[in-house]
């Protein structure tokens, strides 16, 4: 092994060098087994790195994701480069025209497959845009409730774990609940309930069997005296089934 | 955390609740084609994903677009993970660094290497609830690591890993030969590596 190419070790883990340099580094790798164990070691390190760097991001990028792996093909075991930065180069398409185009992608991949497979797959894509524009108009939304310079934030314990977080804005005359709680006991979801002096308390968002986190826009909340939580059977109740789990009193 | 040379084994990136599910098991059933095993995957390190490609570009909408692409790219080449090299998110955050930096570089190139320093990076909302998720130890175990670099060792890595930049352009930010910066690179990925026991070998 020369010095030199080894020396770029460091470089090569943390992405720091030109595509020449990348290519030496990585025929030399091949052939130099201390290297490899020191480069994988030193990935490691640096994925640990991205733990400092935590972000959730927005709640519609998980459902465009989901449909976007359900029309990919996968590469066989078979196929070798091992190392992920030999992987196939990035595609630069527009991130908005690759949406946009997604129906018609259908159309080309089910040309051959008769008009019953096109027409079940691209109701499906369309369901999947409909889902992800709907989630992308309400984080659009959550943003704008969370930017207003009156925002005010409650936080409130879950007894079940976590915490639920509200913000509300009486310019936006609206809120955003934050809800981080613990696993929620076995068939029962979470529900958050709007409660507003003089009427009933007002489902705000049902969740999914086992989900315990999720980011809702409640419009009017500002009228609301508290935002309530509570254990339900699956799809939720009509009304609140007591004991509140978290409670948090809005200002 | 073990001491240098004591029970070095695999780590993944955050140490998981007995619970939950394990990255390597779950890119093996992703391997196979099982896209509800990829919907795990993506709950498990969607938030490590996003932010390290945000805190490289900076920009919320790009790193969303770049962040997509990642992930396909996991779902496409999840045959390629061989176990025996590390661990699952180790393989994840390479992809999901390798791509933040292309987007980068391209940009630069785009803009004659116009070099965005000190961008204030806006938080998105879900940071609130992040917080109260994100592992506070394993966070402070970082930057802990972190502080035992030397000023140059420490500059050379996050200026490179955080900011995407290539190492003539460390060199150059911070008036330092190019053979140093290489070798502060090394030797600094090296301290850090023994500070968190990240080694690969059993």
């Amino acid at each position: 092994m020369t010095t030199e190419i080894h020396a770029l070790a460091g470089a090569y883990v943390l992405d720091a060098v030109d595509d020449l340099e990348r290519v030496s580094f990585e025929r030399h790798l091949r052939e130099c087994d201390a290297c490899r164990t020191e480069v994988d070691e030193l990935r490691e390190t640096t994925a640990r790195l991205a733990d400092d760097t935590w972000s959730v991001p927005p709640p519609w990028l998980r459902e465009s994701v989901m449909a976007e792996i359900g029309r990919t093909r996968q590469v066989s075991p078979a196929s070798p480069p091992s190392s992920p930065s030999e992987a196939a180069p990035a595609r630069r398409k527009s991130f908005r025209w690759q949406r946009l185009t997604a129906a018609a992608a259908v159309v080309v991949a089910a040309v051959g497959a008769g008009t019953t497979v096109y027409a079940v797959q691209d109701q499906r894509v369309r369901e999947e845009r409909a889902v992800a524009q709907q989630a992308r108009a309400e984080a659009e939304r959550a943003r704008v409730i969370l930017g207003s310079p009156d925002v005010v934030l409650s936080r409130q314990a879950v007894s079940t774990g976590g915490r639920v977080t509200v913000a509300t804005s009486r310019l936006q005359n609206a809120g955003v609940v934050l809800l981080d709680a613990g696993a929620a006991p076995a068939g029962r979801v979470y529900q958050l309930w709007a409660i507003r002096p003089g009427s009933a308390p007002a489902s705000a968002g049902v969740l999914n069997e086992g989900q315990q986190t999720d980011v809702v826009v409640v419009e009017g909340l500002p009228g609301a005296t508290d935002v309530g939580l509570t254990l339900e059977p699956p799809r939720g109740s009509r009304t609140p089934t007591m004991p509140l789990v978290a409670d948090v009193k809005l200002a | 955390m073990a001491e240098r040379g004591t029970n070095r084994r695999p780590l993944s990136a955050v140490p998981d609740p007995p619970s939950a599910p394990d990255g390597s098991e779950l890119l093996r059933a992703v391997a196979r084609g099982d896209e509800k095993a990829f919907g795990r995957l993506y709950d498990l390190v969607a938030p490590r994903v996003y932010g390290l490609i945000r805190r490289v570009l900076r920009d919320p909408a790009q790193a969303e677009e770049v962040t997509q692409e990642a992930l396909v790219e996991v779902w496409r080449t999840a045959a390629r993970f061989d176990p025996a090299r590390g661990s699952a998110t180790a393989w994840i955050f390479t992809i999901a660094h390798r791509r933040a930096v292309d987007r980068v570089r391209s940009e630069q190139a785009a803009t004659e290497r116009t070099i965005r320093v000190g961008v204030a990076s806006v938080d998105t909302p879900y940071d609130a609830v992040a917080d109260e998720v994100s592992g506070r130890l394993e966070r402070q175990q970082v930057r802990r690591c972190l502080d035992g670099l030397t000023e140059l060792q420490r500059q050379a890595v996050t200026l490179a890993y955080y900011q995407g930049h290539s190492y003539p352009q460390v060199a150059e930010l911070l008036g330092t030969p190019l053979p140093t910066v290489k070798t502060r690179m090394r030797d600094g990925l090296i301290r850090l590596r023994d500070c968190m026991g990240t080694g690969v070998s059993a």
